[in-house]
């Protein structure tokens, strides 16, 4: 069970996110939604370890991963927003070099490896320089690196970011096959029709805060016109008229000299 | 070209200038001004201090005659010019990506209504000012400081004298600087000509390295040419070597500007001293003597004047021709030889024990190898270790010839030197990160501990640093030492410098290549320190052997305590490491206010 308590997160004076809560059980896939700006990427980042929270708490089964926050992301897997990774390896060589701090053994290690490449359509550039990788690549050498060690917690952010149709439309089958596992997902997007069709909850930030959280029928429900869950974010997180704003765009834009 | 043409270039110029400078991939927090403030103090500091160091015998001397100081000036010259040619030469290959559009420019610039020929142009009037600012503030300062301190006791030169040798200083320094940053980006575009765009992929790395090693080389081996050498290479009664040519040619220049200032100056003595006929005699004989290099003086100017603009004509057409058009994001593809497969495997099975370890070695070595900033770092280790040697070597032959015994001193600290440059070229290394943006895939898979990972990188640096060197030099020891004594000090060399390696590791508290960059707390301090340890350690353990190797009681007393000091230091790393330390990845350096300490002041004030 991964329990979040409470997160806080200030940036010198200006809070990033307030009072963040949700729980997400083992099997379940939890979408993060909301505007850019919302602080999703921060609790995301929170959530990884990889930054601290100024105030609240992370607990994973029955721990607060703050105590213990390298046996934590022992557990966790991760594919982050942005594609960085060593440009001077090659995707082999940085799945190696994280399998091997994961304290995998090279016999399992290299059988992984070579059967991931495989498998996400990367082995003729498995031993290319990743500087010359395109981004749909680069992401996929992400999603093999969050999975080497069979985590039990996956939080994606932005997972088919630069994916081609094939391997979008994989990775779609592949989350709910690792939920059905006993998986912890957390799945932060703004594609919206994917968390709507991939999560059972649902949690929307807007300015740091969470303005809905629960199943998608229910923030249905809260709105009683909505059809869709696009229409629900945006009735909760939308403080312009989309359709005004898009029209000063345009006249913006159409403005010579 | 439209007036927005000309803003267009001038904007992008600016830009590229910009990316010249900056270093955004090794520290995002850096501020640019501060880090371009502290480089240009430190090459400043070094040039204002050589200047002096060069000076003293002219500044401390009571008489000065004209004669033999037009002589003595030679070598300075030719040190100031060398070091100009080197050091510019340097910059450029520090920037050696970005002296040609890159990928990301064309990602950036691609898209915009831009014509390729102004972002061409605008990415060489970049490299330009940028050769040409460099090669200006490096030795605008040495250029009045020098001449000036000359002649501050030379009572017979005049104001006019001066300016003139100050002008004569600055054009040589400052054309043979040019050269030397438009020789290595004309080498860059002749190259990739060659080459084509992917064979300069595969190559250039090597090339920079190349280059680098050369240049530090040449920096380093200069202050041991003597004037009696130079005289000869200008006189040309002594072939000069290849790499001395380009200096040559702009001490010519540099000389025939300055014409016979100095040479034809008035001996004026000190007030109620009269010049005794024995120093007027050998002042006579110095200005004759530098009388008869001037017509050599003038046709090694002309060389200079010919080839500078020729080698940044070259550089310019080879520039436009390999830029006319936009790079395209390519993957260089690697054909792995079978001799490297077989090594890796091996490698691999070696390591595969300890997964950390594994992973720590292979980064090691992928990052040494393969990232810009580490291949830099590991080039001037190189060149400062084949330089070293040299000149030991020099000295101990003269001492061989005068010595009776069979084990001279410089030829047994040789080894250990080498291995104890690159052994502290390593440990510079490691504290720089490899790719700072992607240290977050460490972060996410660190084990906690960094007892493994780090022993993996410190046997990397056994194999590169000890080891082959070790294997390299042993036959030359063989050859001079015998087989026996030749694989025992092959082997009490290695051993010390596997405890030099652990000693230097011993505070180490970070993960090599993935943590921020920090500046060294005390730089003036710690590299003096570095410089005197390098320099005293090799020659007191090289005298400690030899004592050790005239008896074969005594040799095995010697293996045994550095087996014993290698044995401390890894048991006191141990204990050491024995309580895991929280890592902070991304620690940043104290502000400029703290590091003056003015916290700790109002602290204690309050």
């Amino acid at each position: 069970m991964l329990d979040v308590r409470h997160l806080t997160k200030y940036y010198s004076a200006v809070a990033a996110i307030r009072d963040v809560s949700f729980t997400v059980a083992p099997g379940t896939i939890v979408g993060l939604l909301g505007p850019n700006g919302s602080g999703k990427s921060t609790t995301v980042s929170i959530l990884t370890g990889l930054r601290e929270a100024s105030g609240g708490e992370v607990w994973f089964n029955g721990s607060n991963v703050a105590t213990a926050l390298v046996e934590y992301k022992a557990h966790v897997g991760y594919v982050p927003e942005e594609a960085h990774l060593y440009s001077f390896l090659s995707g082999r060589e940085h799945l190696q070099l994280v399998g091997r701090l994961r304290r995998i053994t090279e016999p399992l290690l290299t059988n992984k490896i070579a059967a991931l490449l495989e498998l996400f359509g990367l082995m003729p550039a498995a031993d290319q320089s990743m500087s010359g990788y395109s981004k749909g690549m680069r992401q996929k050498v992400l999603i093999m690196a969050s999975l080497l060690h069979d985590p039990d917690v996956l939080i994606l952010d932005e997972p088919e970011s630069g994916l081609d149709l094939t391997a979008g439309l994989v990775l779609r089958h592949l989350i709910p096959i690792l939920a059905a596992r006993g998986k912890i997902v957390v799945y932060s997007s703004h594609l919206l029709d994917r968390v709507e069709r991939l999560c059972a909850d649902v949690v929307v930030l807007h300015r740091g805060r969470i303005v809905a959280h629960g199943p998608v029928p229910q923030l249905r429900a809260m709105i009683e016109s909505s059809a869709s869950l696009e229409d629900v974010v945006a009735e909760l997180v939308s403080t312009v008229d989309p359709e005004r704003t898009a029209r000063d765009i345009a006249e913006v834009a159409a403005l010579r000299p | 070209m439209r007036a927005d043409d000309g803003q267009t270039i001038r904007l992008l110029t600016r830009l590229f200038v910009r990316r010249l400078l900056d270093n955004d991939l090794v520290s995002p927090h850096a501020d640019r001004h501060d880090s371009l403030g502290v480089v240009y103090a430190v090459v400043l500091s070094l040039a204002v201090f050589i200047t002096f160091f060069v000076s003293t015998p002219y500044l401390a001397a009571y008489i000065l005659l004209p004669g033999p100081t037009a002589l003595s000036a030679l070598p300075d010259r030719f040190l100031f010019i060398a070091a100009s040619l080197s050091v510019s030469a340097l910059a450029a290959l520090l920037v050696w990506d970005a002296l040609a559009l890159e990928a990301r420019d064309a990602a950036i610039l691609g898209p915009l209504p831009l014509a390729p020929w102004a972002i061409t142009r605008a990415k060489l009037l970049a490299a330009l000012v940028f050769g040409v600012m460099f090669s200006v503030a490096v030795n605008v300062v040495p250029s009045i400081l020098y001449p000036t301190f000359l002649t501050m006791n030379l009572r017979g030169v005049t104001v006019v004298g001066i300016g003139r040798l100050i002008a004569a200083h600055a054009i040589s320094v400052i054309m043979a600087g040019l050269l030397g940053f438009f020789a290595i980006l004309a080498a860059r575009g002749v190259l990739r000509l060659a080459f084509g765009e992917r064979g300069f992929k595969r190559v250039s790395s090597g090339a920079q390295s190349l280059f680098v090693v050369a240049a530090v080389t040449g920096l380093l081996l200069t202050p041991t040419i003597s004037g009696q050498t130079i005289r000869e290479w200008v006189a040309g009664t002594v072939a000069s070597p290849v790499a001395a040519v380009p200096v040559l040619w702009h001490l010519g220049l540099n000389e025939s500007i300055a014409g016979t200032v100095v040479a034809d100056a008035p001996a004026v003595m000190p007030r109620r001293l009269s010049m005794p006929a024995w120093m007027r005699r050998d002042d006579e004989e110095h200005r004759a003597g530098y009388r008869a290099l001037r017509p050599n003086f003038e046709a090694l100017a002309r060389w200079a004047w010919l080839v500078v603009p020729a080698v940044v004509s070259l550089a310019v057409v080879a520039f436009v021709w390999n830029n006319r058009r936009l790079p395209e994001q390519t993957a260089a593809l690697r054909r792995h030889s079978p001799a490297r497969t077989a090594l890796l495997r091996v490698a691999q099975r070696l390591t595969r024990a300890n997964p950390e370890a594994q992973a720590g070695f292979f980064f090691t070595l992928q990052t040494l190898a393969r990232s810009g900033p580490h291949r830099m770092i590991v080039a001037i280790s190189i060149a400062a270790a084949l330089t070293l040697p040299s000149v030991l070597l020099v000295v101990s032959s003269a001492a061989i010839k005068g010595s009776a015994s069979p084990l001279p001193l410089g030829l047994l600290a040789m080894q250990v030197t080498v291995q104890l440059v690159l052994v502290a070229g390593f440990r510079y290394a490691v504290v720089v990160p490899a790719e700072l943006v992607a240290n977050w895939s460490i972060r996410m898979a660190w084990p906690g501990d960094e007892r493994g990972y780090l022993a993996g990188g410190k046997h990397a640096a056994l194999l590169a640093a000890i080891a082959v060197p070790a294997l390299v030099l042993m036959p030359l020891h063989v050859a001079v030492f015998g087989s026996v004594v030749g694989l025992v000090h092959g082997l009490l060399g290695s051993l010390f410098a596997v405890a030099a390696l652990d000693a230097v590791f011993l505070g180490y508290r970070k993960v090599p290549f993935a943590c921020t960059y920090l500046p060294l707390g005390d730089p003036k301090l710690l590299w003096s320190l570095g410089g005197a340890t390098l320099l005293a350690v090799p020659y007191a353990l090289a005298s400690l052997e030899r004592s050790a190797l005239t008896s074969p009681a005594w040799t095995a007393a010697f293996v045994a305590s550095l087996a014993g000091i290698v044995l401390a230091i890894k048991v006191v790393d141990r204990v050491r490491r024995r309580e895991p330390q929280p890592l902070d990845f991304d620690e940043r350096p104290a502000p400029p206010t703290q590091r003056l300490g003015v916290f700790e002041r109002m602290a204690v004030d309050d």
